[in-house]
């Protein structure tokens, strides 16, 4: 039955006769009934992900927070340092100095582009009129040797060095299973600028009756790159106040001295 | 939600089975990826520049062979941004209404040389050159021009130049009034004669102007001109038109370049090649075309009309132009006088004027693109297009190979495969000017090398030790004809007499002494049709006599690797001959071919002696020059007697190039105008491979006998390399309807050069380097997207060695493990020990790979040698790697003290605030163990120009990799610092010992008294495990 259902599901998506953005509610409509439902994700306030990636021989343990609202933290382990990178209050965005291990805050320009993407969690094509974004149906493509709808998604435009630029990311739902197996974007400034960038996904596992990528590959078209793997996925995790707020770099301080 | 896990996995459990037969390319090749070393220090043909009408930052960059490049930085770095389509570009058109987004692309090189690639229609992307979409015209063979309505993004013209080789109908002006989904032709001449160049008024988009072109290639000769070529202006969007010739020469004209200044649209440039060579050159008009009055005829403004036939004025002094040609001419007094541009790669194409500084411009180029910061007078080049234009690649058998290769336009070059830090321009060597073609390593003594220019004009033998060449053209003899050389001249080794090197003229030369003396062991194997041999008249209106159009020569010639006495030779009018004695007697199997499907007089482009025996060869044929874009290759194993086509509905394009493999005899590489097809099925049916290889034209190919590597000389994106191809070599049905099945790879050889990297700029294109490690291969039937996939190395008895991450694409995936086991657990500190981050290497020898995909497992050997070219003994190697795991064990007993020291400083901390009664023998404690701490850590300061002394940690990371990152034995020096901090760690050891059973003994006890639990630590196992 599910075969059938899946061919047929194909047919419309290739045949002209059907409307793209009837294709687009098909595709959507079944991802997000396949991955666990829309309510459910919806109920979700926020993720820790604990994570690991590799580098060279060294693998760097990861963890990651990730809120509804738009608040955010990276944290990363390494010889007894915590250092902390995109952390995001709300307001203000910052990150854990490499030279000094002090905090630092992110440009102006950044930080607007961080306020920005909000509304991209947990999943930018689940609420998206509210949040602005939009979707079109592009295609049959394939992607890591599958078959995949592309879709693509229009979210709200990002600053590059004070000019609008569109943020655009191509998805690629594997036609059999409607989960994304790639995301694409395009790199928006620096050398690399006009280049794709490539997202991974595969893993995908069950936290709570929702699927999430476990594995997450982040590369340039030519493949090579770096994957970040999940160990635990907590939903809804219980914070301080104050857990993503640019710390009081002198009060540390002191109390370090009085140690 | 069980019932959707069920539903997953009966969607997931598709049946796996697919034949050989069934598989496309792009669910087959899976991580099987090119990749591309340029160079780019030489560049290629430019063909048409543009930049965006209000952000000069956005530059586009249209190609002879080397797609489209984009530049949002102001032309710092490009990016290519039409890989996958047609490569050869007349146009590049940016909408004026929509400039971020919509693009317009027109293909087909209009600068038709003879080595021109052909284009197949008109492209358009609405996301600034993301994604496009073909939008008609497929027939149009080349498009000059395409202009948009300024305020009106539907209404589009085309200016479509038509068929170079032959008659065809779709040709002149086409108008779209739907953006792009239909076009009528609303401007056509006859079949002979394209729209080689639309002007619209800017002031006036009703307004344009359409010029004309008679013109014609065959493979022996051009012509530019006729009664048909002429300028036409309509006045109201292309309803009608009418010839605007006042003030031209009458009789035939050629080739018409026209320009309206963008500041005052009355005035008008126009380039005309008339039939009165006194009459042609510069012309202008101040009244829209009505009247033209001819201003100069300089050699500059009249030379060779078909390659150098644009004008380009200053966006707001309409007195200043600037005329494209063999060194590019510029006008600072509206046309009358001119001088040449600054000094840089001659045959100049296009010039695009900066909108907000037109001081500034970007200037096109048979030698790439480049900028002018002062109008033109100085130039530098821009070092990061890698456009070369390969006519054909050669390899040696040196450690990393070399590949040689000529250029169009660009001379002859060697230059190495891989590089520190990558392949880079200082990497290449020259060997040969002009335009370079074939390049031959002598095949034991690779300083030994030979190159060509056009038509064999010069043939050079050099060595490259000496730095010296000798010319060794093979001349005429007493009672010989004329010796006719192709252009792109045939010349070879033997796979079988290292001293032997052949040339063909329409006779097969042979040298058994590297060229010094040459022998004719050939009567003319050509047609040698007289009509064909007329090129002192080439050319049409301007006579064009450069040797391009040679013709009735051999082209290819191949000896068998099986018998040296067996050769074949393949002739550009369309003959295969072979010998069997070594040239002695001939025997045409010209009629066999054709009885097999291949048109009569078919350049044979090349053919292919195969290594599995010497009945059997392949020969592709390329009819292009005949106006025929059909794909041709044929195999036979009776010695040509009889031929079979290997030609499936799937390739697209003619074909230049082709590759057996040398263990697979199904398995083949055809390299045609849009790409490289690939062949596991003996050519039952052919895959397209696309893995970051561009469509673009494949001239050459050759394998490495070594490395199995596929090596590609494009014309338009340098050289292109698939490493290793073994893993298509070994694919067969059984193995793509397994779930996973590991590719078996000859023993790996770690790689021990320095990693200081090379000297490039961040500008300048470096080229990839192959992986460096072991590179671990496996197909998948089916892509992995649910559930855990893990992979890793272990020794033989299943210990872990090192972590990896397993590729989850369709097909074939590839893993590179770079030899290193983990690196060691460190101590935690204020500061990172830099040497900490280091995993110490392998030994050589036998490993498993082994993969858990779900509840499976699966698992491989490999096997992992030291270098052959090494300095260093077995014994060395075995006493580095003994110190460097004596010190990794060392990194981890300090890691686990100052662990113990810090879950009890913590404790202690904690304990205090908890029950302030023991203060007293935590503070004793916490004071006892900083002290320590101190000493083995650093525990203040920054990691930059901050940083404290070094400690105990830090001493040891140092030495540790230090030790572990030389291939060799410990020096004396080094080991007595191990002695050194051998000592250091066992005295922290002591004072530890003496803590625990002193201050740290009272504090538990105390502990106990209150009823509180001591500090529970991890196990030294337990904290160090990866």
């Amino acid at each position: 039955m599910k075969k059938v259902l899946f061919a047929t599901l194909l047919l419309f998506a290739t045949g002209s006769s059907f409307a793209q953005t009837d294709t687009l509610e098909m595709i959507l409509d079944t991802y997000f009934e396949n991955i666990g439902g829309r309510e459910a994700l919806s109920a979700v306030e926020g993720y820790k992900m604990t994570a690991e990636m590799d580098f060279q021989g060294m693998t760097i343990p990861i963890d990651q927070y990730t809120m509804k609202d738009g608040r955010s933290m990276t944290s990363v382990s390494v010889m007894g340092m915590d250092m902390k990178q995109d952390v995001f209050d709300g307001e203000t965005l910052w990150g854990t100095s490499q030279m000094t291990m002090q905090p630092e805050k992110a440009d102006a320009e950044t930080t607007e582009n961080k306020k920005r993407s909000i509304g991209d969690f947990p999943d930018p094509f689940l609420n998206m009129e509210e949040n602005g974004f939009s979707a079109e149906y592009v295609g049959i493509e394939t992607a890591d040797g599958t078959e995949c709808f592309k879709v693509k998604l229009t979210m709200k435009p990002q600053l590059v060095d004070g000019e609008e630029k569109d943020n655009i990311m191509y998805y690629y739902f594997d036609t059999e299973n409607f989960v994304p197996l790639v995301a694409k974007q395009e790199v928006m400034e620096g050398p690399a600028a006009g280049q794709m960038m490539l997202t991974t996904y595969s893993d995908y596992q069950e936290v709570d009756g929702i699927y999430f990528p476990f594995s997450l590959k982040f590369s340039g078209e030519s493949g090579e790159g770096q994957t970040l793997v999940i160990k635990e996925i907590e939903l809804n995790p219980e914070l301080e106040e104050g857990f993503f707020a640019f710390p009081d770099v002198e009060e540390e301080e002191e109390e370090e001295g009085e140690e | 939600m069980k019932r959707i896990t069920l539903a997953f996995l009966m969607l997931s459990s598709f049946s796996f089975g697919q034949s050989l037969e069934e598989l496309k390319g792009d669910e087959l090749f899976g991580g099987l990826s090119a990749r591309h070393i340029g160079p780019a220090l030489m560049s290629g043909r430019v063909s048409d520049v543009t930049g965006h009408p209000t952000d000069n930052k956005v530059i586009y960059v249209g190609t002879a062979g080397g797609g489209v490049w984009k530049s949002s930085d102001g032309g710092v770095h490009f990016n290519s941004i039409f890989d996958d389509y047609c490569q050869s570009i007349g146009t590049v058109t940016i909408d004026p209404n929509d400039p971020d987004k919509t693009i317009w692309v027109g293909t087909g090189e209009v600068w038709t040389r003879n080595s021109t690639s052909v284009g197949n229609g008109i492209y358009k992307s609405t996301d600034g050159g993301q994604n496009w979409k073909h939008m008609g015209l497929a027939n149009s063979d080349r498009i000059s021009s395409i202009q948009v309505h300024p305020e009106n993004s539907s209404v589009i013209y085309a200016g479509v130049q038509g068929a170079l080789w032959g008659d065809s109908e779709e040709r002149g002006v086409y108008k779209s009034t739907d953006g792009g989904v239909t076009w009528e032709n609303i401007l056509y001449v006859n079949k002979g004669t394209g729209c080689s160049e639309l002007v619209m008024d800017p002031s006036n988009p009703n307004v344009l102007y359409a010029s004309f072109w008679e013109h014609r290639r065959t493979a022996w000769s051009f012509s530019s001109g006729g009664e048909n070529s002429a300028l036409y202006k309509s006045t109201d969007g292309g309803k009608t038109w009418n010839k605007i010739h006042r003030g031209f020469p009458s009789g035939k004209l050629g080739r018409i370049a026209v320009a309206v200044a963008p500041s005052n649209s009355s005035i008008l440039y126009a380039v005309v090649e008339a039939e009165d060579a006194s009459k042609s050159g510069m012309y202008r008009s101040e009244d829209g075309g009505a009247n033209w009055k001819h201003l100069n005829a300089d050699f500059g403004l009249v030379v060779r009309p078909f390659y150098f036939s644009r004008i380009v004025v200053h966006p707001t002094n309409p007195d200043f132009v600037v005329k494209a040609g063999l060194f590019g001419s510029v006008s600072r007094d509206g046309g009358n006088t001119f001088k040449s541009l600054g000094a840089m790669h001659p045959d100049i194409h296009d010039i695009w004027f900066d909108i907000k500084d037109p001081d500034k411009m970007f200037v096109g180029t048979d030698g790439g693109l480049y900028r002018s910061l002062n109008s033109g007078e100085t130039m530098e080049i821009i070092e990061n297009l890698p456009l070369s234009q390969f006519y054909h690649v050669a390899v040696d058998n040196q450690t990393p190979y070399n590949i040689y290769g000529g250029l169009q336009d660009n001379g002859s070059w060697y230059g190495p495969s891989s590089s520190p830090g990558g392949v880079e321009a200082r990497d290449w060597e020259v060997i040969g000017v002009g335009d370079g073609f074939r390049v031959y390593p002598h095949p034991t003594q690779p300083h030994i090398m030979y190159s060509e220019m056009q038509g064999a004009e010069t043939v050079w033998r050099y060595d490259a030790k000496a730095r010296q060449t000798k010319t060794i053209t093979p001349s005429p003899v007493e009672g010989d004809p004329k010796l006719r050389f192709n252009w792109n001249a045939a010349m070879t080794t033997s796979p079988n007499v290292p001293d032997r090197l052949y040339m063909g003229s329409q006779f097969v030369h042979v040298s058994d002494d590297r060229g010094d003396t040459w022998k004719k062991i050939s009567p003319d194997l050509t047609t040698n049709d007289p009509e064909k041999q007329n090129q002192a008249n080439s050319g049409g209106l301007s006579t064009d006599n450069s040797g391009a159009e040679n013709h009735c020569t051999i082209f290819t010639i191949a000896e068998s690797p099986k018998n040296q006495n067996v050769i074949w030779v393949g002739t550009d009018d369309g003959n295969v001959q072979i010998t069997k004695d070594g040239g002695k007697t001939w025997e045409n199997r010209t009629a066999a071919l054709i009885e097999a499907g291949l048109p009569a007089n078919t350049w044979c482009y090349h053919i292919e002696a195969s290594v599995f025996g010497e009945r059997i060869a392949y020969a592709v044929f390329d009819g292009h020059t005949k106006n025929d874009g059909g794909t041709y290759a044929y195999k036979t194993e009776d010695y040509g007697k009889t031929w079979k086509s290997i030609v499936t509905e799937e390739i697209v394009g003619f074909a230049r190039s082709f590759q057996e493999d040398y263990e697979n005899p199904n398995l083949l590489f055809l390299g045609t105008e849009f790409g490289l097809y690939v062949s596991i099925t003996g050519g039952k049916n052919w895959m397209k491979f696309e893995n970051n290889m561009p469509a673009t034209a494949v001239h050459y190919m050759e394998m490495h006998p070594e490395t199995n590597d596929l090596v590609m000389g494009t014309h338009g994106r340098g050289i292109i390399i698939i490493d290793d191809i073994t893993p298509l070599r070994q694919l067969t049905t059984e193995m793509v309807a397994s779930k996973l099945a590991f590719i078996d790879m000859k023993p790996f050889e770690m790689n021990e050069e320095s990693t200081f990297g090379g000297t490039s700029t961040e500008t300048q294109f470096v080229g990839a380097n192959p992986s460096q490690g072991a590179r671990i291969a496996y197909y998948l039937s089916k892509r992995h997207t649910f559930g855990k996939m893990t992979m890793s190395v272990q020794d033989m008895d299943g210990n872990f060695v090192a972590p990896l991450t397993p590729g989850k694409k369709k097909g074939l995936n590839f893993v590179t493990w770079n030899f290193n086991t983990t690196a060691p657990k460190m101590a935690a500190g204020r500061t990172f020990a830099a040497g900490g981050f280091f995993a110490p290497r392998v030994k050589a020898g036998k490993y498993k790979i082994v993969i858990v995909k779900g509840k499976d497992t699966y698992e491989t050997v490999i096997e992992v040698t030291y270098p052959k070219n090494t300095v260093f003994t077995l014994q060395e190697r075995e006493a580095q790697h003994k110190t460097t795991r004596e010190l990794y064990s060392m990194n981890e007993e300090l890691a686990y003290m100052v662990y113990e020291i810090d879950e009890y400083i913590e404790h202690a901390n904690s304990t205090k605030k908890s029950n302030p009664k023991l203060s007293k023998s935590a503070d004793k404690l916490i004071n006892e163990l900083n002290e320590l701490k101190k000493t083995l850590v650093i525990t203040t300061g920054d990691n930059y120009v901050g940083r404290a002394e070094n400690q105990l940690r830090e001493d040891l990371a140092e030495i540790y990799s230090t030790i572990g990152g030389n291939y060799g034995a410990p020096t004396k020096s080094q080991l007595a610092t191990v002695e050194l901090m051998k000592n250091r760690l066992n005295e922290a050891k002591e004072k530890m010992d003496s803590i625990r059973s002193g201050t740290m003994k009272k504090y538990d006890t105390s502990l106990t008294k209150a009823e509180l639990s001591s500090p529970k630590l991890k196990t030294f196992e337990e904290y160090v495990e990866k």
